[in-house]
This record gives structure tokens, C-alpha cells and sequence, in this order.
């Protein structure tokens, strides 16, 4: 029997996505790489955009016709808002909570789906053996039970072992949910609360992917950096969980980055930067939402500081990681974003010239505040809007990467280039690096390149043999 | 959660009083309430004071509403979805002696303070509390005399006659260091506005938005 997942939408879907593929394969399932051969079709929703929502609705309207010839079941799990969530449950045969994953075989067999592994195993315990498609409770032949509260729930999700799509890249969910109630976002209410994970699972997890040769690592979260504030877990800070794992990069002698997404600026302090200044494994690249760079929009979307709270961090980023390259989200065109407003936007945009922006159009997400405001900003506008920021990003982008020409960097091979015969690499900043496939040059070697050109987003360079001396720095 | 009363304050304002079980809370934080059976839910900041052995919120019923509408028909023992506290629109309990509060709402986005005010007794604070008609002071008696003014903008029976900043241009912010905006965002940004114009530090005001 074979199944197929659709992962749609952040990185935290596509770790999630690790998860569900263990979980389904240990049922006896087996990966096809098309659709159309697979018996057990699911998706993992995303909820930001519209966009990636209609994806879902499409999807699901041609599989509901394929039932008509083949036996299929199908299932979504993933960031799913509770006003999309009452129409999936008409067209999905199955829809869970991402924290359900553990149940997911016993949900299959509710279902009436015979599996190899539900042939042999023996039955889940008492709580476990229902669907759940309510907050605490589902009706299952007549039997209301309760649910499992979400803590415990994501703690079996998160002691799940993943099947990794990538030999030398990985992602390691730190913390679930978020409690901070932007307007324009959803996530509290398809993620829930935030809730962080064990510290000793993090680093368990994290040292069997470097013995097993992993070399890039993301730690992810909703609010990664509010990691240890929730109140359930009592858990570490987060700068104390990122010291923990640079001193076990620094004894481990092994060569690894360690990255993570997405911080909350309200929730970076100076002790994480400067934890990171002193570990090899902490890569100098830090992604910080900007959202707007207008302080009453600031305050319209419930973000909880305001531009010089920003700069504050940028100017603490540059202090203590003279090096790190800056990523940043940002949201053009939202519920009313004056010309002004948005103009103080791009004013932030010069001065913190990030090396990379992901610029969205405001799109209203039901459920979210911001859903119930006025989408008064019209659609050419916002088009205009994040053309104008884009131009911008481009040439800051393309200023940087000019600065790195006749310089040597350490880069990750991700794979081959689309040019025949080149490699593609990522420095530790997450400039991206073209050049000739050279030796010991595989996906997840680390190699030194001496950068020959620049482009807007990427660069050109030459695999070099580099000398203790010529290291410094790199 | 469930319901213990329901209390109308005004013709389409009302406060709903929970159980409050083990529900621990800082003052100015807020709630999400729904209703058993629909998806829609909504926040609410928590009016009544950390002290009470019940929580309560206080809801303007919205015309075209699809939660505060249902609310107000919620009877004595009804049980409601929720989840929380959430929200850091709170008081900093360390500096709580040092500090000289100016709270500024509209309508319902009196409840924070009412809460905030309940629950520290020692804090020094005063209240603008924008309306339209006096009859919108939601429970004034709660706060001491001089600590409480109404700003009616639509007739003369508050305490001054007109918004909330018409106040603030005619009286200043007085001996407050750090101001606590809450309401509709149109004042918010106008208040905004008016305080860093005179000079007073951006980094000093703190806000909730609710519509």
C-alpha cells in the first residue's frame, strides 16, 4: 500500500510532514512518488495565505473524484482554521490535530482501513481509540471520551522519530503554539497555546542527527524564541537551551550549524545574541519579522514593540555578531497602511538592508482580529507595495553579496545547480553560492569557496583548498 | 468555563461572571470565549480583579456580531469554550511604586484597567474613560473620585465634555510616566499622536487594540 502527503506552506509543516511519514510507514505504507498511485492520500494545511488553502479545496475535489475507481483514503492535518476545518470534515475522510499524529493508525482502523501493521498489532489504550474533531471530545458509536490535555498530547507528537527527507539538513520542533495574538495571524487558534519541548529532548534529538552526519539543523517554533516562558513545561530558557547545544558542538568535534526560526522580536534579548557570538555551531544568521516599519501599524497588528525596540536588536545583532547576515518578514497593504505608513516601512527596509525579506501581500485570515477590520487597501496597491520593497531587497541584497567577491567562505553543498556541472551551497549566513562541481562535493559537505561574482540573490565562486591561516574569520 | 450571572450594564453592554476554578491570572490580560458547537470564538480582556474567587468580562453586544450577540443570551450554568490568560498588556509589579499610570480607554476598552485597578490597590493611577453618553461609565463607582474622569463626547453630563484627547490637549498627561492605551484604534493612533508630539517617550506607551 503506498501513500502520499502534500506539504504545504512553513517549515514547521515540513518537519510535522517528517513526523507523519514515520508514523505512516510504520503501518506498512510505502512512499509513491505520484498521487495518483497512492492508496492513503493526505495534507498538511497551511493557513497563512488564502492561496495555499484553495490549493487544499482543489486537491481534495479531484481525489473525491477518484473514489469513484479506486479505493482511497484521505486526511489532513497541518494548520487548519476552525471555519475551514467544519468543510473539510465534509470532504476529508480523516482530519486530525498535528498533536493527534500518535493516533493516526488507530484513526485509520476506525475508518475500516486494514493495514499490515494493524493486522498484527494489538489495541491502543483506553483514550486513544477514537477520532477527535472537537476541542475535548469526539462522538465515536455513541461514546463521548475525553481527550488528552494538548500538552501531553504534543509530547507524544514530539517523541515521535521523524523519517527525514534530507541526508544532511534537519528540523528539530522546540516549541508548539504561540500566545502572542498578532491580528493578522491565525496560528493561536490552528496551533493553540505555546508549550516548549523538553530541553533534554532537543539535545538527545539533536546529537543523534550530528552522529548521524547532519550539518545543518533548524530549530522551530511558532516563537522560538519565547521557548521556556509558557508556564506548563518549566523548562530552560531559550539562551540557556542554546548554550547547552554549543557546548556540545564544541566537544562534539563535529562541524554543524544550528539555526532557528521564527524569533518574536519581543522575545530577543541581548543573552541569546551573545550566547551565539560565542559557539562555532551557532550560525551567524538571525531571521527577525520586521512585519512593518510603522509604529502605529506595529500597534494596529498587536506586535508588541515598536521600531526602536527593533533597532535596538539590530544594533545588539551587529554588536555581538559583527558577521550575521538578517532575514526578515514583512506585511504590505495592511488593513489600513496609509502611504505613510508604508513609506516608513521602506525607510526601515534602507536602514536595516536585510539580506533577505519574504514580503507578503495582507491577506485577512478568518478567525485572525484583523479578519473583522476593513481589507481596504486595494489589490493594486499592495502589488505596488511589494514590488517597491522588493526592489529595494534586491539591491541591498545584491550590495551585500558584492562585498563577498574575492572572499573565501565555508559553504554547505545542497545539491547540484541547475547549470550542468555546478554545485549549489549555502554559506552560513544563507547566501546562496554557485561553482564547479568539485571533489568530495556531495549534498552536505562542507566546502571553501572564494566568491568571483554577485548577483542579486546569489553569488559565483571557486571550490579553494584553504590554509589554517586563510580560515580566520571564515 | 461556567457561567455563574449575567449582569447588563446598558441596554447592549454586559459582564458575564465565570467560575474560576484554578484560573490564574495578571491583571490586563485577556480570554478567548466561544460558544459549544461554533468555531467563531472571541477575545476579551478580564475586567474583575485578581482577588475575586470568580473572572468576569465585560462585552459590548457588536450589531452585526456573530459572538457578543450569543453571549448575552448565556444563562447561570452554561457552559462555554475558552482559553487563556493571554496577552502582556500587564503591569510591571516590580517598578509598581515608582511608576504613575495614565490609563486611557474607550467603551469596553475600560475593562484591563478595571481589573488592573481592582487588583493593586497601592497603584497610582487616573483613568480617561472616552464615551459617547455618560450612561456608558461602566460601574464609575469602582474607582475613587478623583482618580476616574469621563469624557463624553456626545453630551455634557461626564466629567468633560468631548473625546479623550480633547482632554489630554486641554490638560496634559499630568505627573503619568507611562500611559496605557485601550479601545478603538482611531483613538489610539490620535492619542498616539498627541503624546510623542509633546514630546513623551514612544517606548513609554503601551497599547490593546480592539476594533
Amino acid at each position: 500500500m503506498k501513500y502520499h502527503v502534500i506539504t504545504l506552506g512553513c517549515q514547521m509543516n515540513k518537519s510535522d510532514s517528517e513526523r507523519i511519514s514515520s508514523v505512516i510507514e510504520k503501518m506498512g505504507y510505502e512512499w509513491a512518488d505520484m498521487e495518483q498511485h497512492a492508496d492513503l492520500l493526505g495534507v498538511v494545511a497551511c493557513s497563512v495565505r488564502q492561496k495555499a488553502i484553495d490549493k487544499v479545496y482543489t486537491k481534495i475535489h479531484k481525489w473525491n473524484t477518484w473514489k469513484n475507481k479506486k479505493s482511497l483514503v484521505t486526511f489532513i492535518t497541518g494548520c487548519i482554521l476552525p471555519f475551514d476545518r467544519e468543510r473539510f470534515l465534509k470532504l476529508f475522510d480523516i482530519i486530525f490535530q498535528i498533536s493527534e499524529l500518535p493516533q493516526f493508525p488507530e484513526m485509520l482502523r476506525t475508518y475500516g482501513v486494514v493495514t499490515p501493521f494493524s493486522l498484527t498489532s494489538t489495541p491502543m489504550p483506553e483514550g486513544f481509540n477514537t477520532l477527535h474533531f472537537e476541542n475535548n471530545k469526539i462522538t465515536i458509536v455513541g461514546s463521548p471520551v475525553i481527550m488528552k490535555k494538548p500538552e501531553t498530547r504534543i509530547s507524544e507528537f514530539w517523541h515521535v522519530k521523524p523519517v527525514y527527507q534530507s541526508s544532511f539538513e534537519a528540523f528539530i520542533p522546540i516549541q508548539n503554539g504561540c500566545d502572542k495574538f498578532c491580528t493578522f495571524c491565525a496560528v493561536p487558534y490552528t496551533r493553540g497555546r505555546e508549550i516548549s519541548r523538553p530541553s533534554g529532548e532537543i539535545l538527545e534529538e539533536l546529537k543523534t542527527l550530528v552522529e548521524k552526519g547532519y550539518k545543518s539543523i533548524t530549530l522551530l517554533g511558532q516563537n522560538v524564541n519565547s521557548y521556556g516562558k509558557d508556564h506548563i513545561s518549566g523548562e530552560i530558557s531559550f539562551s540557556a537551551l542554546l548554550e547547552n547545544i554549543g557546548r556540545y558542538g564544541d566537544s562534539s568535534g563535529k562541524e554543524f550549524w544550528v539555526y532557528f526560526t521564527s524569533p518574536h522580536p519581543r522575545d530577543m534579548d541581548d543573552e541569546v545574541l551573545e550566547v551565539i557570538s560565542r559557539y562555532r555551531c551557532l550560525a551567524k544568521q538571525i531571521h527577525l519579522p520586521l512585519q512593518s516599519g510603522d509604529d502605529k501599524v506595529l500597534i494596529k497588528m498587536n506586535r508588541n514593540h515598536n521600531l526602536n525596540d527593533y533597532r535596538r536588536i539590530i544594533t545588539s545583532i551587529k554588536k555581538y555578531l559583527p558577521s550575521a547576515t538578517i532575514f526578515t518578514d514583512i506585511i504590505v497593504g495592511f488593513t489600513g497602511e496609509t502611504d505613510e505608513q508604508f513609506l516608513n516601512t521602506h525607510k526601515a527596509m534602507e536602514e536595516f538592508r536585510f539580506n533577505m525579506a519574504y514580503i507578503a501581500r495582507y491577506s485577512p485570515r478568518p478567525g485572525a482580529a484583523s479578519s473583522r477590520w476593513e481589507d481596504d487597501i486595494p489589490h493594486a496597491v499592495k502589488k505596488e507595495r511589494l514590488h517597491n520593497l522588493s526592489n529595494l531587497l534586491q539591491e541591498h541584497s545584491w550590495q551585500h553579496n558584492k562585498n563577498m567577491v574575492g572572499k573565501v567562505f565555508k559553504v554547505i553543498v545542497t545539491g547540484s545547480d541547475r547549470r550542468s556541472g555546478y554545485s549549489s551551497g549555502l554559506t552560513e549566513g544563507k547566501i546562496i553560492v554557485r561553482f564547479l562541481t568539485g571533489e568530495n562535493c556531495r549534498p552536505g559537505d562542507f566546502v571553501y569557496v572564494r566568491i568571483t561574482s554577485a548577483a542579486e540573490f546569489s553569488t559565483e565562486g571557486e571550490i579553494v583548498n584553504v590554509y589554517a591561516e586563510e580560515l580566520k574569520g571564515v | 468555563m461556567r457561567v455563574l450571572e449575567v449582569r447588563d450594564l446598558t441596554d447592549s453592554t454586559y459582564i458575564v461572571r465565570f467560575e474560576r476554578n484554578d484560573l490564574e491570572f495578571k491583571a490586563g490580560q485577556h480570554i478567548i470565549l466561544g460558544l459549544p458547537g461554533d468555531h467563531q470564538m472571541r477575545e476579551y480582556s478580564i475586567y474583575s480583579p485578581t482577588s475575586e474567587p470568580y473572572f468576569e468580562v465585560l462585552i459590548k453586544e457588536v450589531e452585526t456580531g456573530l459572538v457578543s450577540r450569543r453571549l448575552h443570551w448565556v444563562k447561570k450554568g452554561d457552559i462555554l469554550k475558552f482559553d487563556g490568560p493571554f496577552g502582556f498588556f500587564t503591569i510591571d509589579e516590580k517598578n509598581i511604586d515608582s511608576n504613575n499610570y495614565l490609563f486611557i480607554a474607550t467603551g469596553t476598552g475600560i475593562a484591563p484597567f478595571h481589573s488592573i485597578a481592582g487588583s493593586y490597590p497601592r497603584l497610582n493611577y487616573k483613568i480617561l474613560h472616552g464615551v459617547r453618553y455618560a450612561g456608558e461609565a461602566y460601574e464609575r463607582s469602582f474607582y475613587p473620585a478623583d482618580r476616574y474622569v469621563l469624557c463624553a463626547s456626545r453630551e455634557e453630563h461626564g466629567d468633560f465634555h468631548g473625546r479623550v484627547t480633547d482632554y489630554l490637549s486641554s490638560h496634559g498627561t499630568g505627573q503619568a510616566n507611562l500611559v496605557y492605551l485601550c479601545g478603538n484604534c482611531e483613538m489610539i493612533y490620535d492619542v498616539y499622536d498627541l503624546l510623542v508630539a509633546g514630546g513623551f517617550n514612544p517606548d513609554h506607551i503601551k497599547t490593546e487594540v480592539y476594533f
